[in-house]
């Protein structure tokens, strides 16, 4: 019994991890004026991120439609017995309800995809995914991977910091962080996802003390199982986070990524944060602001 | 993005008319805001439509096909301007485009050198034009135009070169004109039609590079990074309805000996309608001054006053106004919507009052209160019971207000938590740790652990001699202090404000300034000039904060 794990692109997942651990990447879809691009296929985060200071240029996102997850699921099915397929919270984009369609379709062809919400985005929801790929790897069944992957999904969390909320805002998204729009202040917010949505989890007056907040709520979140640090447009400040992390939590220095076209659309330039999956316990409550 | 090279036009007409068409479009993607900064020389919020209805007049008469020389096609333009124009920027508009056909007079082709003759005479003809030139508006944005469009024709005619130089520096002189035409800094605006200008020159040069689209929506350049609101200030509209006013003073003059006429002079001076009459011994004044106390200074200097009376001429405005203020607090300072926690703070100024509410997440009310007027505990107590939770987290914001909130936990029914907060300063910190998804303890402490990290300054004038700390201060006299040390004293408040900061820059990681209301736009502007030009190395932040009694409220983080 041979099981493929399939997630987004919005799992940000750097592509040798994926393909490490063989995971298939659907992208969403990236519109920017008239043109359509798969999501850090046909564009790159670097362009998106080159252009979407453009004030005149508002790039939408979309989910895959419910015949492209058809077409990979079908693919998959040839060399799999079954499918778990890992996505993006529905609260965000009809990703999930894309595959869970395909899904139906599949199951009367006869093939087995089980579909599953994280709640999550980006690396939150990558790190799912690889421990899920892990897990199958590792001999587990269908029915554990599905438990594995929502038990991660709840000790996952997503943080940005960006410099501005307004693409959150513009893309519809600012979902419970509403109260952070208007501020006088030139704070810098940063959110995070709770129940599949964005809310605030905190704010630092500037960029040096977010990076110190950065760090401290990955300190407090340990032990950990996985870290991811994030950026989209600034890779130093990534690394430099991810030096001062490895000071403080054993398993050397995280692994630095970069926010892909779809969740960078809605975070913005000059965005850092990280995706982290905590150790053991199942319900453990956000990190804490500040230490 | 569409390279769009080939779709240049060849000929010069039609490289001007591509240009003429592109202002329009630019215009019109940008026509609401224009409107939003309307405020002068009338606060109507038509001028970014006027502009584009000109500019239709002229896109309208445009000839259809390109064999029309360049000169005819600009004589078209200048002529449908004029006729087509609306409006006060759409008459400075016209002059623009008459220059245009006067700069290309009988020539066929379009280069850099026309372009900045055109402007020239645009700005010649505008500033003649109108009786009374003000500097801050397009007329401005024209001249300077001129100057940068003179200089680099003569390095390089090329014609996009020019022109986008010249679109940079419209940028830049529509930024400055807040600093020329104070009414557009108290609105928090920049020049309508200068903006419009910018806008226009945008599109043409768009248009010249074959960039699309040619009409894009363009960042409004405010002064020292900010962003336009997207509206008039709200303070603005009342203000402005104020500026006339003033207060109608009328008192007696007694002497032995008294020379009306020369009262009549020196009150002609000084203030507005003013009627001066007198019999033997008694002189009686009424005049109508913005500063009621220098007539009584002047009526002094002729003799003893008596009956004096002193009205402010606005009752009625003023009670409009603060009709508006009441609806304002209403509307913004009180939650409604139940919330897990809420927070009452104490604050005085409307500014801070705004900053509060904004930093508080929608969970946060506002108490007017501070220094001289310390909310009672009974006060603090309603507040706290009318928030919309048992969770009440109290910022006192103030050290004698902190002994009347520390009441508060006992005599209320509520879970409450009073924050030390010692300041208005150290207030805003904390709040920026306030966080509606974690609980009430971890709140409380997240904000407790912050107020070590805020020096608290402040600058003020004395009201009368004093002696602090050994320092002694006379009347009128600035003085900073910071943690309640005195640690400057001057005659200006810029001056102890440096040097106060200066004493703290080394620890100072950010410095957030928050300007009292007795300070005029430029005083502020000033200051943030001067303090980021000396303290390169730190952040400042310089906010509104309309506290009374207090110059500059500084947080030093």
């Amino acid at each position: 019994m041979s099981i493929a794990v399939v997630t987004d692109s919005t799992s940000d997942l750097p592509v040798d991890i994926a393909k490490q651990h063989g995971i298939s990447v659907i992208p969403l879809n990236v519109h920017i004026e008239d043109e359509t691009y798969l999501d850090g296929v046909t564009i790159s985060a670097d362009e998106m991120y080159r252009r979407l200071p453009d004030q005149k240029i508002i790039p939408t996102t979309s989910a895959p439609s419910v015949g492209t997850y058809i077409e990979i699921y079908e693919k998959l099915a040839e060399t799999h017995d079954e499918i778990i397929s890992i996505h993006l919270s529905s609260k965000l984009s009809l990703t999930y309800n894309s595959a869970a369609n395909a899904a139906e379709e599949m199951k009367a062809k006869g093939t087995r995809v089980e579909v599953v919400d994280t709640e999550q985005a980006s690396m939150a929801l990558g790190w799912a995914t690889v421990q899920v790929a892990e897990h199958i790897a590792a001999g587990g069944s269908i029915e554990e991977a599905v438990a594995l992957a929502k038990s991660s999904s709840e000790r996952a969390s997503f943080i940005g910091m960006v410099d501005t909320l307004k693409y959150l805002v513009r893309g519809g998204r600012i979902g419970k962080a509403q109260g952070f729009v208007g501020s006088v202040l030139n704070i810098r917010p940063i959110l995070t996802l709770i129940d599949g949505e964005a809310h605030p989890a905190g704010r630092a007056r500037n960029r040096k003390k977010g990076i110190a907040r950065l760090v401290n709520m990955v300190v407090d979140a340990a032990p950990l199982d996985k870290l991811a640090i994030l950026y989209t447009t600034d890779r130093a400040d990534a690394e430099a986070i991810a030096n001062q992390v490895a000071e403080h939590i054993p398993g050397g220095t995280p692994i630095v990524a970069q926010l892909g076209p779809v969740v960078g659309n809605y975070l913005g330039p000059g965005t850092l944060g990280f995706g982290l999956i905590r150790s053991e316990s199942k319900n453990i409550p956000e990190p804490r602001s500040k230490k | 993005m569409a390279n769009s090279q080939t779709r240049i036009p060849s000929g010069t007409s039609s490289r001007l008319t591509g240009m003429i068409r592109a202002t329009a479009k630019a215009v019109e993607a940008n026509r609401d805001t224009i409107n939003a900064l309307n405020v002068f020389p009338v606060p109507d919020g038509d001028t970014g439509t006027n502009m584009l209805l000109t500019l239709r007049s002229i896109v309208d008469n445009l000839p259809e096909n390109s064999t029309e020389s360049a000169n005819n096609v600009a004589k078209i333009i200048a002529r449908s301007a004029l006729l087509g124009a609306r409006g006060n920027s759409g008459m400075i508009l016209a002059q623009y485009f008459k220059g245009l056909a006067e700069a290309i007079g009988e020539d066929s082709d379009l280069t850099g050198e026309h372009f900045a003759r055109s402007i020239r005479i645009a700005s010649d003809s505008a500033y003649k034009a109108l009786p009374n030139p003000v500097e801050g508006t397009m007329l401005t944005v024209y001249r300077e135009c001129a100057e940068v469009a003179e200089k680099s024709a003569s390095v390089n005619p090329e014609l996009t070169s020019v022109l986008s130089e010249v679109a940079q520096e419209a940028i830049n002189s529509v930024r400055r004109t807040p600093e020329l035409l104070p009414v557009l800094a108290e609105a928090e605006v920049v020049d309508s039609g200068g903006f419009g200008f910018a806008v226009m020159l945008d599109g043409a040069i768009r248009a010249l590079r074959g960039e699309e689209p040619v009409g894009r929506v363009l960042e409004v350049p405010m002064p020292y990074g900010k962003n336009f609101s997207g509206s008039v200030k709200a303070d603005f509209v009342d203000a402005s309805d104020e500026i006339d006013w003033g207060y109608c003073t009328v008192f007696a003059i007694q002497s032995e000996k008294l020379d009306i006429d020369a009262i009549r002079d020196r009150m002609t001076k000084i203030g507005r309608s003013p009627i001066v009459d007198g019999t033997d011994g008694i002189a009686k004044v009424h005049i109508h001054m913005q500063d009621p106390g220098e007539a009584l200074s002047a009526g002094l200097s002729y003799g003893q006053l008596s009956n004096i009376e002193i009205s402010n001429m606005d009752d009625q405005a003023s009670a409009w106004s603060d009709d508006r203020q009441r609806e304002r607090q209403n509307s913004s300072a009180s939650p409604t919507e139940p919330v897990e926690i809420a927070v009452v703070a104490v604050a005085a100024g409307d500014g801070l009052s705004n900053l509060i509410v904004s930093a508080g997440l929608g969970a946060t009310s506002v108490i007017e209160g501070g220094d001289t007027m310390n909310p009672s505990v009974s006060e603090l107590l309603k507040a706290v019971e009318s928030a919309p939770s048992n969770r009440v987290i109290l910022l006192p914001n103030n050290k004698n207000v902190l002994p009347a909130a520390l009441e508060v936990p006992a005599l209320s029914e509520k879970d409450v938590r009073v924050i030390p907060t010692r300041s208005v300063q150290t207030g805003v910190a904390a709040l920026l740790e306030f966080n509606t998804r974690s609980n009430l303890d971890d709140n409380e402490t997240a904000m407790n652990d912050v107020l070590g990290d805020v020096g608290d300054g402040r600058v003020c004038k004395a009201s009368r001699d004093v002696t602090i700390h050994g320092h002694e201060i006379r009347e009128g006299m600035s003085f900073a202090t910071f943690d309640d040390d005195i640690v400057a004293v001057g005659s200006d408040p810029l001056f102890v404000l440096t040097k106060m900061i200066e004493i703290n820059v080394e620890s100072a990681e950010i410095i957030t300034i928050y300007t009292g209301a007795s300070l005029t736009h430029q005083q502020v502007t000033e200051a943030t000039e001067s303090l980021k030009t000396k303290f390169e190395n730190v952040e400042f932040e310089v906010v509104y904060g309309g506290q009374p009694h207090y110059e500059y409220l500084v947080a030093v983080e």
